[in-house]
């Protein structure tokens, strides 16, 4: 099963790498990662997406909340939670159907960031799923020449907020 | 929260406010911390520390106080298994100091097995000046990277502010929840840099701390203790299975207390030897791929198994579904959450500090004047034991290595600290010492890592300088660090060394024997010129003999055990002896072969594992 796990992790040397590392020396697969810094200076949260069965979570978890800079790791899944991706496309659009590629666009959410017909920019920020389908409708109205995804974001829907607790 | 360090209180340092460089700050806390001896191996990008540690000693000799040897190995993966010697007999964290690149990599062997069996050291290397950091300086290696997969935790310090708060750090990192190995890795800029020791402050590791601070708070309630004693209350034949984490947890006497007061027979793991004294009839000694068939049998037999920091590692449980098969049961208490559930599902767990638990639990089973007539079953368990004795065979004119290991064990009666390579000698001083309390096996149990056994004696006899230390070897694994025969009379140490010289790699030859119908690829020395003796007697050895024949065993053993310096001793014995009981990889327990001198209760025929199951 897919899940998707927030972690906030120290800013710290190596960090990201002892993360990454977990995952591959024991033979866990990652989907997806992001990482970005968070309002604390010394935090970043990471959102990793991956698949497995229950117990493999759970290990996952186990061991994430191992290392030494994981400040704290929680699976989203197993509550309410929103996902968003943002998706960067560029297409290359004949000039005829350019009006049809913008409405698709405009229609679904997203926006037209470069209308250039040899270098037609969008973007859409909404869940995988939708941004899959978003990737494939276009695919059929132009040429693909760049997918650019953001890996998905993860936020829980419980009046408690992730952060860090001193 | 700044990302500077924090700092308590003004705690009464007598050199806080002191300025000093980044080395003598490395040396300092190092001091604070309360370790007795450094192990490593000097080198360029270290030099400033290696200075800084003669300094201080300097000081010392000067004001009388206490100073801290530098012990030198011959190579710096002798001076890792030193500290980890050294960790593993007393408890205390092992230092080892080393230079930048190989001095570096020289240790990854070392900090990996101190992993795998949960030993606290700190490993200080030299780095390569900051700004020459991923230039392919000379003697540079991506130590955070190589360290990062094998470590309990590594820093690179680039902030010399913050090095004397990161050495403090690694200190508590490798000693606190399951211990483990913590490298620091210091450019020689940040040694040489100078500033203010402050004698106080850490590095704040919020997630870690938390965590710590929820499991010392963490200890067995009365409903959980309750439902233990029910579970317990309900078995007829409940057996403790304890690891390694009872004696890193220091929960040995806790253990002795919980078993004792209630009458619960114990097995224990490699690494659990020692958990629980041997001689005792509550023990049934070492369970597992090469433990007693009794043990294994009353693992079979059992109906309630509790797991004390014990993993359930493949060694022990090689078909985990069909482990301690009658069990209607398994309880595991372990101060480490992932191992909980990772292998075998329990129906009872508690994660936390083991002493606290069993304690609790102990005061839980008294209060409640829990009592249970386990008779019948401790006289199955006796009857196990004498039915499926450990043997050999006695009337062979050959030197049999479990005939040496018993006559080393009439003399250290249990008391002394024993340390091995990897391999039958291994197992066979496993199976024929008896160990009265924790801390005297020192053994490379997860990784295996042949040449342990002669650093780790040097490092528990530094510990230990008034103990008898004994490195049961084999004539392979020696061979692996045997510069540190110079060591050993280098710092004349009385350390024994004793080599059960089989002409080869005796467990490799055993299972190729096994599992690759007798092809012995690679495993066999006996064209080998190599005399050990000669070998001992270079490095300055004033005991150094070879025994050949049966009848010198008990006499040639007791001299060597009693003589009073550096002793080394070669005994060829039968290049044929095997380890039994053995459990195949794979294999259940109904499937151990006992060989020709141990009974078994079932008839079985040697199957060749598929080729993935054969490690």
């Amino acid at each position: 099963m897919r899940h998707i796990i927030a972690i906030l992790l120290q800013n710290e040397a190596g960090a990201l790498s002892r993360v990454a590392g977990l995952f591959s020396t024991r033979g866990y697969n990652i989907e997806c990662l992001s990482v970005a810094p968070t309002d604390d200076p010394t935090v970043s949260r990471i959102t990793l997406v991956t698949t497995g069965s229950d117990a493999v979570i759970q290990q996952i978890l186990n061991q994430l909340n191992k290392l030494v800079d994981v400040v704290s790791a929680e699976d989203m899944t197993l509550g309410e939670h929103l996902e968003r991706e943002l998706v960067l496309l560029k297409l290359k659009v004949r000039p005829e159907q350019t009006d049809v590629v913008r409405g698709y666009v405009v229609r679904t959410g997203g926006r037209v960031l470069d209308p250039a017909t040899d270098c037609f920019i969008v973007e859409l920020t909404a869940s995988e799923p939708e941004v899959n389908a978003f990737i494939g409708d276009l695919a059929r109205q132009a040429t693909l020449l760049e997918v650019v995804r953001s890996g998905a974001l993860g936020i829980g829907r419980s009046g408690r907020g992730l952060r860090v607790v001193r | 929260m700044s990302d500077t360090v924090i700092q308590p209180r003004p705690m009464g340092h007598p050199l806080a406010g002191q300025r000093m460089t980044g080395a003598q700050m490395i040396m300092q806390v190092v001091a604070d911390e309360g370790v007795t001896a450094i192990f490593g191996y000097s080198g360029g990008a270290i030099l400033p520390t290696y200075d800084a540690v003669f300094l201080y000693n300097e000081e010392q000799a000067r004001t009388g106080g206490r100073q801290i040897p530098l012990i030198v190995p011959a190579n710096e993966q002798g001076a890792g298994f030193m500290a980890a010697g050294y960790a593993r007999s007393s408890g205390r964290v092992g230092v080892c100091l080393v230079t930048s690149g190989p001095g570096a990599t020289n240790t990854v062997t070392p900090v990996r097995d101190c992993m795998a069996d949960s030993v606290p050291i700190v490993v200080i290397c030299g780095q390569v000046p900051t700004a020459m950091i991923g230039t392919d300086a000379f003697q540079e290696a991506p130590v955070p990277s190589i360290m990062g997969a094998v470590a309990k935790h590594v820093f690179l310090v680039t902030d010399p502010t913050k090095l004397e708060a990161t050495v403090r750090t690694a200190f508590e990192i490798a000693r606190t929840g399951r211990p483990g190995p913590v490298v620091v890795d210091v450019p020689k800029d940040v040694q040489n840099w100078e500033g203010i020791y402050q004698g106080t402050g850490m590095l704040p590791i919020p997630g870690y701390r938390r965590r710590m601070n929820e499991l010392a708070e963490r200890s067995v309630d009365d409903a959980e203790a309750a439902r233990f004693f029910e579970m317990l209350g309900e078995a007829k034949r409940p057996l403790i299975y304890a690891g390694g984490g009872v004696i890193n947890g220091n929960a040995a006497s806790e253990l002795s207390e919980l078993c004792l007061t209630f009458g619960i027979p114990v097995v224990t793991t490699l690494m659990g030897i020692g958990a629980f004294d041997t001689t005792h009839p509550l023990s049934m000694r070492m369970l597992g791929m090469h433990g007693a068939a009794f043990a294994n049998y009353a693992v079979d037999d059992c109906d309630f198994l509790i797991a004390v920091g014990s993993r359930f590692d493949d060694r022990v449980a090689g078909v985990p579904a069909k482990f301690a098969k009658n069990a209607k049961r398994i309880a595991h208490l372990d101060i480490d959450r992932a191992e909980v559930n990772k292998v075998k599902r329990v129906q009872w767990s508690h994660i936390g500090s083991l002493p606290d638990a069993l304690r609790a639990l102990t005061a839980y089973g008294k209060r409640e004047k829990f009592q249970r007539d386990w008779g019948e079953w401790h006289a199955e368990l006796a009857e196990l034991k004498r039915t499926y004795a450990m043997n050999y065979d006695r009337n062979s004119p050959l030197i049999q290595p479990y005939y040496v290991i018993e006559e080393i064990n009439r003399h250290t009666k249990g008391q002394a600290i024993i340390s091995t390579g990897v391999g039958q000698h291994q197992m066979w001083a496993a199976q024929y010492c008896d160990f009265r309390a924790p801390r005297l096996w020192l053994t490379s149990g997860s990784m295996g890592t042949m040449g342990f056994g002669l650093p780790a004696a040097i490092g528990a006899q530094i510990a230990h300088p008034n103990r008898l230390v004994i490195d049961i070897d084999g004539d392979s694994s020696i061979r692996m660090n045997i510069g540190e025969l110079e060591t050993v009379t280098t710092y004349d140490l009385p350390v024994k060394v004793v080599v059960l010289n089989n002409f080869g790699d005796g467990m490799v030859k055993q299972w190729q024997k096994l599992f690759f119908k007798g092809r012995l690829s690679a495993s066999d020395r006996s064209l080998h010129k190599k005399d050990f003796v000669r070998t001992a007697q270079a490095d300055g050895f004033g005991f150094a003999q070879r025994l050949e024949r049966k009848e010198d065993v008990p006499r040639v053993i007791a001299e060597f055990i009693s003589y009073p310096g550096p002793a080394f001793l070669e005994v060829m014995i039968d290049r044929d002896a095997g380890v039994y009981p053995m459990v195949g990889p794979g294999q259940t327990y109904d499937e151990m072969i006992t060989g020709d001198h141990i009974p078994s209760r079932h008839k079985v025929d040697i199957k060749t594992p598929g080729p993935s199951e054969m490690f």
